[in-house]
């Protein structure tokens, strides 16, 4: 056994570390003594010298065989095959350093493109969420009737956790459209902070490991607790300068005084969509939800449950579990929570719910872009393995088994490929640095990508893969290779199963470029049509920007005496040309739904709602953002809280509630004790969610008359100015007023529009770009084939000329071959993407599958391309000198 | 070319054996030897073995020395020329011991093998 180690042992040592050439002297010497010895002694024994030195040999053997022997003896020949390969392979690529280019460019782009898209859908999909155990934690939610999930009213949370078992930990957040926001007081210049209001429970849900300090006691989580405060790292940073003692100090919140208990890890990202984890929609301070157990809500649904497993307990259990207390629940309140159950969903599923359809297309994608390039490479070995016929023949005639053959051009591809991928890496590196500021908002985990193990590991399998599929081109129709015939006939016999095989390459080519062409037409066709979704305003010239009125703003009167200025003194600027106010903004994100009963009619059923979006707005805001009035008027100045209250709706409610007939004069309650409100006027709809949203019934009231007055309202101003001088202008303007107040977030209705469709234009742009890349890569393809084509049959071309035709016919023989194989590639082609299509029809907006466009215009620039690639050798083929090309070979 | 290789290896392995054996029986019996006197005495035990070929002596020397079982040193021979000497190590020893006791044993049941079949027919 020992051995047999120690054999292997110096095998392995003497293919790694070459012998010196001094021991194979010796070697020899040691040989040349003992024939010498040997034919001493026939000499002695009476024989001639020549004689003697025959017969020594010849009783000796062969010194050649031996010293073979030996040097397969002191390597392992399997890996000493190998490394002459290897070498071997270097070599034949530095010879060809044009082709070495191509075939390494081509993978490089190829490999590159790939591991690019599967480093963002690594961040995004496929790596852990960034907390302990992350495939443990669940997210909570009220399921309505019709299997829509919801955010959670209070008290049903707090029932929740007090009645499941299931959990270790429960948390809940208060969604971002009821959040908390601060002004931090204490420092040079007042600035908002937007707060996470979060249970005791909510962190240790997360496992969330604090950079400094603690989490929130459950006493300061209860109403009338310590007034406390978790920062979060870029507060802690920039706020605060980094204190590492910040903790036990106090804080301005609104004027009041708040304890730091702890600081959050610099990574620390909470959300509950993948949009949610953009740093910038990440809470600055963190503060108890602080309960009061007298007052809880269970009609208002606000909050986000999270949740941890308890250890042993699987998912199924805990819904088993959820669904037994949210029948209870209903039972016992039926008024707010018949027909509602409890949802669990993993964390991890919710968190790439809105990106999974889109990167997996992208994935498709970029996986057929490799398989062009294969195409591509597998071509361009072919042409190789054309030229290197007669090397192959000889190599068998020497005794080269097939199979060593193979292995040796497989080694070659394997190190193309390998070649290909460590640039292809570097090409992904680059894309991603150069995609990673254009990331839209729910693939902004992929923000701080990095290569990590399995980014490498994807990486090298695909370039194995790769190397293989286009190695086992030129093997295709090895077995038939004669050394014989090969060597008599030199490399004319490329052998048509080659030529066979280049052609299928083409037309697989051209058939998978059509499929990425047509998604690539669909999605910008699909993207074009949502970006002309008429939005409901007038986007043009519009510059947003939210105020934090400071706590010294506590009054409603003071509220609205300073908006009411504020909007006067804009309103007499030169180059505004109107100003107002809101609390929801189109395609802001936030949102806010109310239910409302109609005068006159009977008293809704228990458990039935009459809900509508609820948007308080100034006098001049519809005017200014253009929202079209449909009937009756707008708010007006003299809508104040002492007048009487009114309100104005939107079509769609005036539809759903009042059918045919005359909301105008109509009076709706939002609940018993408020006031009754008259409807004044119908206005637009407008796509408040999302361009690709549904517009819902809405109803707006005058900031003055809502019921609970906005400290952050949003401002709109119409201008002529430039963004920029006008956001001078405003900061100016409100300065004057007050300076305690903070303007962020300021951006012109243009961006904000183009914000909301971040996604499906990154999707597209990148889809886009593969098609291009594919449609290049195709024409690539198709001018080698028909170049190869003509370089073959030059000589027939030649004799075709000499006996008269003219260079038409030719120009007309090698188009006519290269039309026939992009038509094939075409109609393959569009058959697969009829079928394929269906796997993006969810991603499409206001396009058909079948778009009659995509599936006219993809072809047609596909065949025009590939057509004028192929141009190229054609015209090269009738330039042919029958002279020379018939007396050539 | 490829074909029946196969066979001639496995029937050369088993010839590889037995010269593998000898040699270190050898060079257990008779000390430092170089292989023109390796071959010799080979030679004087059984003409068979050497007939055709000597130079399988370098083969299974070599051989041997992957193993660790012998080593090689420089030295003089006889004539006072330049000679590579080889000797068996203490696993060579081992080693020869063992192959010995596996060759007795399996000629022993070999030959009981035979005599009971020449018995019986």
């Amino acid at each position: 056994m020992t051995g047999r180690l120690r054999t292997l042992w110096t095998r392995l040592r003497g293919t790694v570390r070459r012998e010196d050439e001094e021991r194979d002297l010796e070697f020899r010497d040691e040989i040349e003594e003992h024939v010498r010895l040997l034919a001493e002694r026939y000499q002695r024994e009476g024989m001639a010298a020549d004689d003697a030195v025959l017969a020594a040999r010849r009783q000796f053997g062969s010194t050649t065989l031996l010293e073979e022997d030996r040097r397969d003896m002191q390597v392992i020949p399997a890996l000493e095959a190998l490394r002459a390969d290897l070498i071997y392979a270097l070599r034949m690529l530095r010879k060809n350093p044009g082709f070495a280019a191509a075939a390494i460019l081509t993978l490089a782009l190829g490999i590159g493109a790939n591991t690019a898209i599967f480093t963002v859908c690594n961040a995004v999909l496929f790596k852990p969420l960034p907390y302990a155990e992350p495939n443990r934690i669940v997210t909570l939610w009220e399921r309505q009737k019709d299997g829509a999930l919801g955010e959670v009213a209070p008290a049903n949370f707090v029932d929740w956790q007090n009645s499941s078992r299931s959990f270790s930990a429960m948390g809940a957040m208060r969604a971002r459209s009821f959040a908390s926001s601060f002004v931090l007081g204490g420092q040079r210049e007042a600035s908002r902070l937007a707060g996470g209001d979060v249970s005791s429970g909510f962190f240790p849900v997360l496992g969330v490991r604090f950079l400094l300090g603690r989490n929130f006691l459950p006493e300061e989580d209860r109403s009338g607790g310590n007034r406390v405060a978790i920062l979060s790292y870029p507060t802690w940073r920039d706020r605060f300068g980094s204190d590492r003692d910040i903790v036990g100090k106090s804080i301005s919140l609104d004027s009041q005084s708040y304890t730091v208990v702890g600081v959050l890890p610099a990574d620390f990202r909470f959300g509950s969509a993948a949009a949610d984890f953009e740093p910038r929609s990440q809470p600055d301070v963190w503060i108890p939800l602080a309960l009061d157990p007298r007052k809880l809500q269970r009609g208002a649904h606000m909050f986000h449950v999270i949740a941890r497993l308890a250890p042993g307990v699987t998912l199924a259990q805990a819904r088993a579990e959820l669904d037994l207390i949210g029948a209870n629940l209903a039972r016992a309140y039926p008024d707010q929570d018949r027909d509602r159950g409890i949802a669990a969903v993993p964390m991890a599923d919710r968190v790439t719910e809105t990106v999974r359809g889109p990167l997996r297309m992208l994935l498709g994608a970029v996986g057929l872009v490799l398989l062009i390039a294969c195409a591509n490479v597998a071509n361009l070995l072919l042409s190789r393995a054309a030229a290197r016929q007669t090397e192959m023949a000889v190599r068998v005639a020497l005794g080269a088994s097939r199979r060593r053959l193979a292995q040796q051009l497989l080694t070659e591809s394997l190190m193309l490929a390998g070649i290909g991928g460590a640039a292809g890496l570097l090409v992904a590196l680059a894309v991603t640095r150069a995609l990673a500021p254009h990331l839209p908002p729910d693939l902004s985990r992929a923000a701080g990508m990095a290569g990590d193990v399995r980014v490498l590991a994807f990486t090298a399998v695909i370039s194995l893969a790769t190397g293989i599929l286009f190695g086992l081109a030129p093997l295709v129709g090895m077995r038939r290779v004669s050394a014989g015939e090969s060597l008599k006939q030199s490399f004319r016999v490329a052998g048509s199963s080659h030529s066979r095989l280049r052609n299928v390459l083409a037309v697989a080519q051209i058939s998978i470029a059509i499929v990425l062409l047509i998604g690539a037409g669909l999605m910008a066709k699909s993207l074009w049509a949502l970006m002309h979704v008429p939005p409901g305003f007038r986007a043009d010239n519009i510059l947003t920007a939210r105020l934090s009125l400071p706590p010294s703003y506590s009054d409603n009167k003071k509220i609205v005496a300073f908006e009411r200025q504020l909007l006067e003194t804009l309103d007499r600027k030169p180059g505004v040309q109107s100003a107002g106010l809101a609390t929801y903004l189109p395609l802001g994100g936030l949102d806010n739904d109310a239910s409302f009963i109609v005068e006159g009619r009977p008293p809704l059923p228990v458990g039935m709602y009459n809900p509508a979006e609820y948007r308080p707005a100034s006098a001049g805001y519809f005017e200014t953002i253009g929202i079209p009035v449909k009937r009756g008027r707008t708010f007006a100045p003299a809508d104040t809280a002492d007048a009487p209250w009114v309100t104005v709706i939107n079509e769609s409610m005036a539809r759903q509630y009042w059918e045919r007939r005359d909301p105008i004069g109509q009076r709706i309650q939002f609940g018993p004790g408020d006031p009754w409100r008259t409807v004044i006027g119908v206005v637009g709809d407008v796509r408040y969610e999302g361009l690709d949203g549904e517009t819902k019934p809405e109803m707006y009231v005058p900031m003055d008359q809502s019921f609970n007055t906005e400290s952050g309202p949003t401002l709109v101003l119409r201008t002529a100015l430039d963004p920029g001088a006008a956001a001078r202008e405003l900061r100016a303007t409100v300065a004057a007023m007050d300076r305690e107040i903070p303007v962020d977030q300021i951006q012109t209705m243009k961006q904000v529009v183009s914000g909301s469709v971040a996604q499906p234009r990154f999707r597209t742009v990148i889809l886009a770009a593969f098609s291009i890349l594919a449609l290049v890569m195709a024409s690539i393809g198709i001018y080698g084939v028909m170049n190869y084509l003509v370089i073959q049959r030059t000589r027939e071309f030649a004799i075709r000329m000499s006996m008269g035709a003219t260079r038409a016919d030719v120009l007309r023989l090698v188009l006519g071959r290269a039309a026939a194989l992009i038509g094939a590639g075409l109609c393959l082609g569009l058959a697969g993407s009829v079928g394929l299509v269906r796997v993006i029809a969810g991603l499409l907006f206001g396009t058909a599958p079948l778009d009659p466009l995509a599936f006219a215009a993809a072809p047609t620039l596909l065949a025009g391309v590939a057509l004028a690639a192929s141009y190229l050798p054609a015209s090269r083929a009738t330039r042919v000198d029958p002279m020379i090309a018939l007396r050539c070979d | 070319m490829a074909k029946g290789k196969p066979d001639a290896r496995k029937k050369s392995d088993v010839l590889q054996g037995t010269l593998d054996l000898m040699i270190l029986k050898t060079l257990q019996g008779m000390g430092p030897l170089h292989g023109f006197g390796i071959a010799r005495r080979l030679e004087q035990l059984s003409e068979e073995v050497l007939r055709l070929n000597e130079g399988t002596v370098y083969t299974s020397l070599l051989r041997l020395q992957q193993a660790g079982w012998i080593v090689a040193e420089w030295g003089a021979s006889e004539n006072n020329r330049k000679a590579k000497f080889y000797s068996i190590t203490k696993s060579g020893r081992k080693q020869l011991a063992k192959e010995t006791e596996d060759w007795e044993r399996i000629s022993g049941v070999i030959g009981r093998v035979l005599r009971l079949a020449s018995e019986e027919s």
